[in-house]
């Protein structure tokens, strides 16, 4: 009589294979998309790319000359933008898992909002925020608008990654925070958001990636200016869209445009990179492995 | 005399009664021992002292609990806070803050309006008490998180005696801990006798029968918790009177 266990592990083993295999070859091609773009920016723009690049004025609509205001107004945004967006993104996330129940009316209607502004297209933020903060509010175009607008796109981000953060620490910390007679803000401040810092900062950072890589939402509020900027009320033009305007309105743009385009990508690893940094260097903190 | 006087207690999670008509005497300085299977509400009683019941949505308590004949523990008026540092927890699993083993003490005693200058003196008191201070006096700063199971849970021992609480709840400290590390927490815990009035849950009999000086036996009865018989731990071992807590106690059922 055949063994009938002796044809099946084969068959088995033979998927086993081919499935890491297609694993394989999936992850080598994300990587490999990811590659072709790094080395298509290195081509394409490493050899406009200078200290004269980075520190210039935009000259003749950017086809020459460099990108440091444009440089300068993007961290400007990008401030505006944090500053704004981090204090209620994790003020929502810390009302939602620790002040309100799970389930109730008042998480759904917040939770049902914040999924519900980050399914928004960004050119419709644009236009919200073109009408409420440049018009409504009076604040033109200008730094403060765009970085108001991109506040109001991140926050989603920062509301969902740092109550994924508070949710997902250990249970039995907030029970045990309780037993010792701690005050809510006491487990908060002290257990709680240190123990989350980690996946706080990962909310930032992807923030701050989703902020650096926007174009539509800042056409209509921060503006096309080139100039050094001297206030955060006047126009100023972020690095996505000068990266816009030298690929698609400017002739002869594209050299530049790929320098442009480089920078953004090592700004953004740099952040990264610092974030992760950071997060390494709390946990070893926390977890006491450097005195 | 009794630390705590339970009369009449109920407690019921939604549509989910957990507890029906406890009452219980937990004497001053003595070890008290809830026994009985899964489910049937010791837990529920130990979160009911120290008011963690207040952190469950939709638990509702009835009856009494008293202090020291004194405060009324279920009264909403109740200072939580208060009561808390009269009345510690360990929990089963060990739970220190993720942070240095100094910390673990200085969060509550701050919280608590202990000044700094004291606090070096009680961390070394306490991790003395539990005999933790030879195997990490060098390392206070250290994550707490790098000890052992066992010595996590006598650190969370030592943070609980911090507060120099009348009473500590133990809700199964040693179910967690391999043989060897759940007898050095046993002795410890048997060491506060006479200075902290115990009350401790526990699914180890034998653990029951070497350390509680009373027990309460708990089983499920018309679909809630309850208590089937309670008084002097060596009387109830060899003399049971209920015969479900007899045939608990013999080791035959539960």
């Amino acid at each position: 009589m055949l063994n009938p266990l002796a044809a099946a592990p084969r068959r088995a083993r033979r998927l086993d294979r081919a499935i890491a295999i297609a694993g394989g070859a999936a992850s080598f091609s994300t990587l490999a998309v990811f590659g072709w773009i790094v080395w298509d920016l290195i081509r394409l723009g490493l050899p406009n790319l200078s200290w004269h690049f980075l520190t210039g004025e935009v000259e003749t609509a950017g086809r020459s000359g460099g990108i440091g205001p444009v440089l300068v107004s993007t961290l400007l945004i990008l401030l505006c933008c944090l500053a704004v967006a981090v204090p209620l993104g994790i003020g929502c996330a810390v009302w939602l898992s620790e002040f309100v129940r799970r389930g109730s009316r008042a998480s759904r209607i917040v939770t049902g909002g914040v999924d519900l502004l980050a399914s928004v297209p960004s050119i419709v933020f644009g236009l919200f925020g073109m009408t409420f903060f440049c018009q409504v509010l009076g604040l033109g175009f200008s730094i403060l608008s765009g970085g108001l607008t991109l506040a109001c796109m991140i926050l989603p981000i920062l509301v969902r990654t740092t109550l994924l953060a508070l949710e997902g620490l250990p249970a039995d910390l907030r029970p045990g925070a309780a037993a010792l007679g701690l005050t809510r803000t006491t487990t908060l401040r002290q257990v709680l958001l240190p123990t989350a810092l980690p996946g706080i900062l990962v909310a930032i950072t992807l923030g701050v990636g989703r902020a650096l890589s926007e174009t539509a939402a800042l056409l209509f509020t921060s503006g096309y200016s080139t100039r050094w900027p001297d206030s955060l009320g006047e126009s100023g033009r972020a690095l996505s869209v000068h990266i816009y305007d030298l690929a698609m309105n400017i002739p002869n743009g594209s050299p530049n445009a790929s320098a442009s385009a480089l920078v953004l990508l090592v700004l953004i690893l740099l952040i990264n990179l610092t974030a992760t940094g950071l997060t390494e260097r709390w946990t070893r903190h926390l977890s006491g492995t450097t005195s | 005399m009794s630390q705590l006087s339970v009369s009449r207690l109920s407690v019921r999670y939604g549509p989910v009664k957990a507890l029906r008509d406890v009452s219980l005497e937990i004497p001053k300085g003595q070890i008290t021992a809830l026994v009985g299977p899964s489910g049937c509400g010791k837990s529920t009683l130990l979160h009911t002292l120290n008011r963690l019941t207040d952190l469950v949505d939709g638990c509702e308590v009835r009856g009494s609990v008293r202090l020291d004949d004194d405060l009324e523990i279920t009264e909403a008026t109740t200072d939580v806070l208060a009561l808390r540092r009269h009345i510690g927890m360990v929990f089963q699993k060990p739970n220190p803050f993720p942070h240095s083993i100094r910390r673990n003490f200085e969060i509550p005693l701050r919280e608590h309006g202990v000044s700094r200058a004291n606090i070096p003196g009680i961390i070394e008191r306490c991790l003395r008490d539990v005999g933790l201070w030879d195997e990490v006096s060098t390392r206070l700063d250290r994550s707490a998180l790098q000890l052992s199971g066992g010595q996590q849970q006598r650190l969370c021992i030592a943070r609980a005696l911090a507060l120099d609480p009348e009473v500590i709840l133990f809700d199964e400290p040693c179910s967690a801990l391999d043989p060897l590390a759940s007898a050095v927490v046993e002795d410890h815990i048997a060491a506060l006798r006479g200075r902290v009035t115990v009350v401790i849950v526990t699914h180890n009999l034998a653990q029951a029968r070497r350390i509680a000086d009373r027990l309460a036996v708990f089983w499920v009865r018309d679909g809630a918790g309850t208590i089937v018989e309670t008084g002097p731990a060596a009387n109830l071992f060899t003399d049971p009177t209920d015969p479900d807590a007899a045939r608990y106690l013999s080791g035959e059922r539960g």
